[in-house]
């Protein structure tokens, strides 16, 4: 395996992401005069949620007072100077001893990288939400579109209507309002039930009251703004020849029609799991997040050597990942050295705050339960988008004998386009995990081998060492 | 299509993309995704290889939906790549493409 170890370089710790808690692992290890080496996919610091917070595109009336801790984040990141490498690649990661292995694709080359230890902090994705049409241009995801606002302060152009259920939906709704856009409507997919839960749980709520209240302002301006919020929503098409035309909902029995030029779909996130799961790691089941998580033990590390921190490893929020990137950070400076008396306290009062911000979590976890089955959309649904496969072809393929993820992809091809199974590989467990009655810890998910990120031939060939590793 | 919040739009550095031929004018901060959502729309950005038209749907690097011709290369991810002046955008509209890093079952 270590044929020409001489042109490998060498990090003391990687870090994969810079998002909330990439930044702060970073910024703590430099503290404490480690050097760790940042990748991330993106071209600028701060993830997802902090995306475009060194140059603002649009101003915080708009993006929510919020985006100012992102930038003190990005700030703090950048003057501890540690070394960033943006627009990079992770396409595999494999242990070798006691440490890891990485490739890394930047500018069209491939290098390898080894490091000793490693921290993940690749982030979350939003749930891949099918329903009839989801293919048609004309729909995008909730996140997609704040993206969009972020990265350029673009609005869409003629009012879109949202739906689907989490923070999201009226955080983007509010975020058009105070633009002057309010969207035309909200189809508000959360069980009217659902929304009762913090008056049954006090005690949570009151750890949540900040998120709670904000969500609540957020929906009452939009209300009071004419903006319609539909709920009781049973089942959703979108409908058009080339385009999003419009859409169809069946409300309370009855279906009805909205002409429709843009949808912003979003029922939550979850862990982007093709790293952790392309490591051999342990996942389990969470059936609070309606994720698989990797495990990990009160260190956030998930195997020797290695964390896993941020929404990347539990849905937990900005904030909740500003603190794991920093614990798991201590949990480094630990390793080499032990802690002092100061860093243990430090230590010990980030694990407190992170298990009360967790205690509200599950609250906002069982009041956004995702309500629409897969199982239960139309068989024309496409669920693996690349492969162009619906319910129906996946339903045939189990009623053929598939008994399992990986036998699925080989009798069906779900799985094997270019996104890489990242928006089928949960839908395919679920569906088989209900027409098999088994748990989806019981399923699985299929086996991720390298490449974990697009990677063309011409970059391949880049890399003299690659054939001797990933064949 | 997709527009810019007003106030932003007079002070942002921008860039001449050039579009299947023709020069686009836009914002430098945009993913080439992004500024073909802004300058042209959703509705002819990619053909499928089932013939059905496609659109980005996450811009952020999972859906692949987003994938486009840059600067000669296909099947790029739109919504990673920053727009760079100059740069010349071949959106998939045509034919069916083959799909990029093929070893990937």
């Amino acid at each position: 395996m270590s044929e020409n170890p001489t042109s490998s370089q060498v990090a003391e710790v990687a870090i994969i992401g810079a998002g909330p808690s990439g930044l702060t692992a970073a910024t703590r290890l430099t503290k404490a005069g480690l050097k760790p080496v940042v990748f991330d996919l993106n071209a600028a610091p701060g993830g997802q949620v902090y995306r475009q917070v060194e140059s603002p595109q649009a101003d915080l009336r708009v993006t929510g007072i919020d985006y100012r801790l992102g930038q003190r984040v990005v700030e703090a990141f950048r003057r501890a100077r540690v070394d960033y490498r943006p627009d990079s690649r992770v396409w595999w990661v494999q242990r070798v001893d006691a440490g890891f292995e990485l490739g890394v694709l930047h500018e069209g080359r491939s290098a390898v990288w080894r490091a000793r230890r490693l921290i993940l902090c690749h982030g979350a994705m939003e749930r891949p939400f099918p329903f009839p049409g989801w293919q048609l241009p004309g729909v995008m995801t909730a996140g997609a579109a704040q993206i969009l606002l972020k990265q350029g302060g673009l609005l869409p152009e003629d009012a879109p209507i949202l739906v689907g259920s989490g923070p999201l939906i009226y955080l983007l709704g509010w975020q058009y309002l105070q633009a002057g856009h309010p969207p035309t409507c909200i189809l508000d997919l959360t069980p009217r039930l659902q929304w009762r839960l913090p008056l049954r749980q006090p005690g949570k709520a009151w750890h949540a009251r900040g998120y709670l209240f904000k969500g609540l302002k957020m929906m009452l301006a939009l209300k009071r703004a004419g903006v319609a919020i539909e709920r009781d929503i049973e089942a959703l098409e979108a409908i058009g020849d080339k385009v999003l035309e419009q859409i169809r909902y069946r409300q309370r029995g009855h279906w009805k029609q909205r002409p429709a030029s843009l949808l912003l779909s979003h029922v939550g996130v979850m862990p982007e799991t093709h790293l952790t799961r392309s490591l051999g790691l342990t996942h389990r089941w969470h059936a609070e997040q309606q994720s698989f998580l990797p495990v990990r033990d009160d260190t956030l590390s998930a195997d020797e050597n290695l964390w896993v921190v941020g929404d990347g490893a539990a849905i937990g929020g900005a904030v909740n990942a500003m603190r794991e990137g920093t614990l798991s950070a201590l949990e480094v400076i630990a390793s080499y050295h032990g802690l002092t008396k100061k860093e243990r306290h430090e230590r010990d009062g980030l694990r407190r705050e992170r298990a009360r911000d967790l205690c509200a979590r599950q609250l906002l976890d069982a009041m956004f339960l995702p309500s629409l089955n897969i199982d239960a959309m139309p068989e024309e649904t496409i669920i693996c988008r690349c492969e162009a496969l619906t319910r129906g072809d996946l339903d045939q393929a189990i009623s053929d004998g598939a008994e399992g993820p990986n036998q699925l992809k080989a009798f069906t091809r779900c799985g094997m386009g270019p996104c890489q199974g990242r928006q089928c590989s949960l839908n395919a467990t679920l569906l088989l995990s209900r027409r098999l009655a088994q748990t989806p810890d019981q399923i699985g998910q299929w086996q991720i081998r390298p490449p974990v990120q697009t990677i063309t031939l011409g970059e391949l060939a880049t890399s003299s060492m690659v054939e001797n590793r990933v064949t | 299509m997709f527009r810019r919040l007003p106030e932003t739009a007079s002070d942002s550095a921008e860039v001449t993309l050039w579009v299947d031929g023709e020069p686009q004018q836009v914002g430098a901060t945009l993913s080439v995704a992004a500024a073909l959502l802004q300058q042209r729309g959703w509705a002819e950005y990619r053909l499928h290889h089932d013939g059905t038209p496609r659109a980005p749907l996450c811009m952020m690097g999972v859906c692949h939906d987003c994938l486009i011709t840059i600067d000669g290369e296909p099947n790029r991810q739109g919504c990673l790549v920053i727009v760079k002046d100059g740069m010349r955008i071949e959106t998939q509209m045509p034919a069916a493409q083959p799909t990029p890093g093929a070893s990937t079952g």
